[in-house]
């Protein structure tokens, strides 16, 4: 293996790790916040991507514009299946309902979700691979490699919004509340804090930094029928391995799968995934609460 | 007479975080008796209740249960082992009747295994019914056999926590540890709880008590032991301790409860 | 509908009447079609226990039930048409064999049993689909086709439904008698205790863990009994029949009959989910779509399913027939939860 294709490995899959990242950012939220396992979290990217597309190339927007069009409509998607669907769950779990139940039906919810939602993109877009133009045509170099403006692109709006996120969430208001809510939701509805709007922010949040993972995509990488079901296991196994309520587990999760991926695919090319699993599997069974999180009750 | 110690706490710490729950605690309980342990919310009661019933990995220090080192042992070997305990929360099969919930309480009395059960074999019949017995007569005893056939969740909340009291005691334990059993009930329901509480321990079973309601402590308990940030802070009888400077140092500026 | 005051008379009487029908039912319906929706419903219903099973005895939720309906049915296949075994040797072998594994996987995922185990049965099943399409010894993408009839046994030839039929009718109730009994003893005591309060039942002792993983194996074997006799009924068997969707689709149909009742929910959901499609002709593209749709409807709106919810219908409690109701709805859960 020569240098060269080490670092543009490594770049790659850096530049994947970050996607990741951010979306699985979006997941923990949830999850912490809303007490969802969000299992449809990953189609909701391709969702994010396939609009983006539509508003870009169908409808042939300004990019800029296809970005607002495609997260508004995003934002107007998390709001309604926030109130819609998983709402209605937070007033049934009175105390006697046991963790099992709770589990089973916010699972259902989730897996409906997803089944509505990852059928209902291949219904309206149509099964083939869909794909854009390059916004930037040039190409940057770095490090002896040569990326499309497009990844350079994807990395510094990761770290963007990873810092908007994470001052978000520590000094303004709402972050303070989110941060509330999820340590202990009973205790911060006491104290005032209208939990179910809260949720719904934090909720419309995640999906729309999915949505915008998924726009970041589009004129890279091939937008694919596939995208929604990779993604929702590679998240799954992303919040998994660096744990729940840990961002920096989430960043350290999302960087190894994303090197697994790009290294992986050049030399085992789909058996990847298979090896992430077993990455998982290995995560699960020794530290079940993620390489750096807390086990979660 | 001798008064030995059933149950003796070694050099224990826990630690969550960076953060000790509980700072190398000592304690002895001895057996037969009835002991409070009391102290300002967060001093670490229910996480040494948690430690010694198995539902946390000990971090460091023995815990030794009538000679026999049971540190690091599960819930369910402890429960074995003759150590039994209630929660905070009033923990019970809700979706249960009364009745269910004080059978299942018998599961270690079972001596038939279990593939035998699979068979229903006369054997396994009869040592049913012998527990059947069991359960209406502790049901009687605690004066819950006329709410026999009602939902767990359906029972005001003094007879869900006698309930769960019935339940601990159908184990057959040596230790009973109640998890502030007096929360939320009325002045009634405490004294019937208090005397409950002595009955039980004149059947020879040693009772460890954490409470708020510290008047009740003082009344009910033979011995006391304070803890403070996770270590022990003072111990003795109920007028030792209530005039210990460092107790009521340590109850100073918290609100006192009932 | 008038009930005989001897309620325990009537229970017995209905039950009879019921087997009987399901015995004589080839014979009052011709129809192959109708026999074809009948075993499928008898599968559906088979696997949908799998999943109630587990779920009503250990409290876990496992979305990977596809993955042991496939070994069952790839043991048996290759039993079979590699080793040359006889169907009747091969089928109970097999169900050995997803019993394995499934210890096997069980003794490792149930240590963490909530979420974490959810992501192993999907990525499970993922794996086994995934193994059964990329090695070409287990028939690569292509799967098997042609997969031999059972070998005829007493002088009954496989060749129509009907002793088909029969041989999952049987095998149905050997599995129903079976969890009934392992429900109404000791152990059946334990589950329910486990799934109501599995901290509570630890503190009395009860080892969790290992009472999870027999109710995780246990039912397991049940789907790979269902897919030995599915891999020789429709004689082909491919790796996407069994992958992520089907288990989804599994896990509907106690939800639909009544998470609570582990036997009827299940059969309730089954019978539903196999007859109501086939009047509304759902294309294949859609029907994830519904799917997702009808699970999203009831557990928003009727959580405990169409049995669970029978006393809550306000037609019901109208026609003061209610109380009538939540007797059959109890005695239902006498053979469900006890």
């Amino acid at each position: 293996m020569t240098l060269e294709l080490f670092f543009q490995l490594l770049l790659n899959g850096l530049i994947v790790g970050m996607l990741y990242v951010l979306i699985v950012l979006g997941l923990d939220i949830i999850i912490r916040v809303c007490n969802i396992y969000n299992f449809a979290h990953g189609y909701i990217y391709a969702l994010g991507a396939y609009l983006f597309w539509f508003s870009y190339v169908s409808l042939g927007l300004h990019p800029l514009f296809a970005l607002l069009l495609s997260l508004s409509l995003m934002a107007l998607f998390g709001i309604i299946t926030y109130l819609g669907v998983f709402n209605a769950l937070q007033s049934r779990f009175t105390p006697d309902v046991p963790f099992s139940h709770r589990l089973l039906l916010s699972a259902m919810l989730s897996v409906g979700l997803m089944m509505v939602v990852g059928r209902g993109i291949l219904v309206t877009f149509g099964t083939e691979d869909r794909g854009a133009h390059s916004i930037f045509p040039q190409m940057i170099n770095i490090l002896n490699v040569r990326l499309p403006v497009e990844k350079l692109i994807i990395v510094m709006a990761s770290f963007v919004s990873m810092a908007g996120l994470f001052f978000f969430i520590s000094k303004t208001k709402i972050g303070r509340a989110l941060r509330a809510i999820s340590s202990d939701r009973e205790m911060s509805s006491l104290l005032g804090v209208n939990t179910t709007w809260i949720s719904l922010v934090g909720y419309t949040l995640a999906v729309v930094l999915a949505g915008f993972a998924g726009a970041l995509v589009v004129p890279v990488y091939a937008v694919s029928a596939e995208m929604g079901k990779t993604m929702f296991f590679i998240s799954m196994v992303v919040m998994m391995i660096g744990g729940i309520g840990s961002y920096k587990g989430t960043i350290l999760g999302g960087i190894i799968v994303g090197q697994m991926m790009s290294f992986g695919f050049q030399f085992i090319g789909g058996l990847s995934y298979l090896a992430i699993w077993i990455l998982f599997m290995i995560v699960i069974i020794f530290k079940p609460g993620g390489l750096l999180g807390e086990v979660r009750d | 007479m001798q008064v030995t110690a059933i149950l003796e706490v070694r050099k224990v710490s826990k630690f969550f975080g960076g953060l000790a729950a509980i700072n190398n605690l000592n304690l002895d309980i001895f057996d037969s008796e009835i002991l409070g342990l009391i102290g300002p919310n967060g001093a670490g009661k229910t996480t040494l209740f948690n430690i010694i019933s198995g539902f946390y990995p000990l971090m460091s220090g023995n815990i030794i249960f009538k000679k026999e080192d049971i540190t690091g042992l599960r819930a369910d070997q402890i429960a074995k082992k003759g150590i039994s305990r209630t929660f905070q929360i009033s923990t019970l099969f809700m979706r249960a009747t009364v009745f269910e919930n004080v059978f299942i309480g018998f599961h270690l009395h079972y001596k038939e295994p279990g593939w035998k059960a699979f068979f229903h074999t006369p054997a396994v019949k009869r040592e049913e019914w012998v527990i059947k017995q069991k359960v209406e007569e502790l049901l009687d005893e605690m004066g819950l056999t006329p709410l026999k056939d009602e939902l767990a969740i359906n029972l005001p909340h003094g007879h869900q926590r006698i309930l769960g009291v019935c339940i601990a005691l159908a184990c057959n334990p040596k230790l009973l540890l109640l998890d502030e059993p007096l929360t939320g009930m009325n002045p009634t329901e405490k004294f019937a709880m208090i005397a409950l509480i002595r009955k039980i321990r004149d059947r020879g079973i040693t009772i460890v008590v954490v409470e708020h309601d510290v008047k009740a402590v003082m009344r009910a308990c033979g011995r006391i032991v304070v803890l403070n940030h996770g270590e022990k802070i003072a111990e003795g009888s109920p007028g030792e301790i209530m005039n210990n400077k460092k107790v009521i140092e340590a109850y100073i500026g918290r609100e006192e409860e009932g | 509908m008038k009930f005989v005051t001897n309620w325990r008379a009537s229970r017995t009487a209905i039950i009879i009447v019921v087997l009987v029908i399901t015995v004589l039912l080839p014979l009052i319906v011709r129809n192959s079609y109708w026999h074809h929706l009948f075993i499928m419903g008898f599968i559906n219903s088979l696997l949908g226990m799998t999943f109630s099973v587990i779920f009503c005895c250990a409290g876990m939720v496992n979305l990977g039930t596809g993955a042991f309906f496939g070994i069952g049915a790839y043991a048996s296949t290759m039993l079979v048409m590699i080793g040359g075994w006889p169907f009747w040797f091969a089928l109970p072998t097999s169900i050995g064999i997803t019993g394995i594994i499934a210890t096997a996987f069980g003794l490792i995922s149930i240590r963490n049993p909530g979420v974490p185990f959810v992501l192993l049965t999907m990525i499970f099943a993922e794996i086994i689909s995934q193994i059964a399409g990329q090695i070409q010894f287990f028939g690569g993408w292509g799967g098997f086709i042609m997969v031999p009839r059972p070998n005829p046994i007493g002088g009954i030839e496989f060749n129509t439904k009907v002793p088909y039929y029969y041989l999952i009718l049987c095998l149905f109730l050997l599995v129903v008698v079976v969890f009934k009994a392992l429900y109404a003893s000791r152990i059946g005591r334990v589950w329910k205790a486990v799934s109501l309060s599995p901290r509570l039942a630890e503190t009395l002792g009860i080892n969790v863990y290992r009472y999870r993983v027999l109710a995780f194996v246990i039912a397991s074997s049940a789907a790979g009994l269902a897919g030995s006799f599915y891999a020789h009924y429709t004689q082909t068997i491919a790796p996407q029949t069994f992958g992520g969707f089907f288990s989804i689709l599994v896990q509907l149909y106690p939800i639909l009959g009544g998470i609570d009742f582990y036997v009827f929910g299940p059969i309730l959901g089954a019978a539903i989910m196999t007859f109501i499609p086939e009047y509304l002709r759902i294309t294949k593209e859609i029907e994830p779509i519904i799917t997702g749709l009808l699970l999203l409807t009831i557990v928003i709106f009727f959580p405990r399913g169409i049995i669970g919810s029978l006393s809550n219908f306000p037609h019901v409690r109208l026609a003061r027939i209610s109380d009538r109701v939540k007797e059959i709805t109890n005695w239902l859960s006498g053979m469900g939860p006890r």
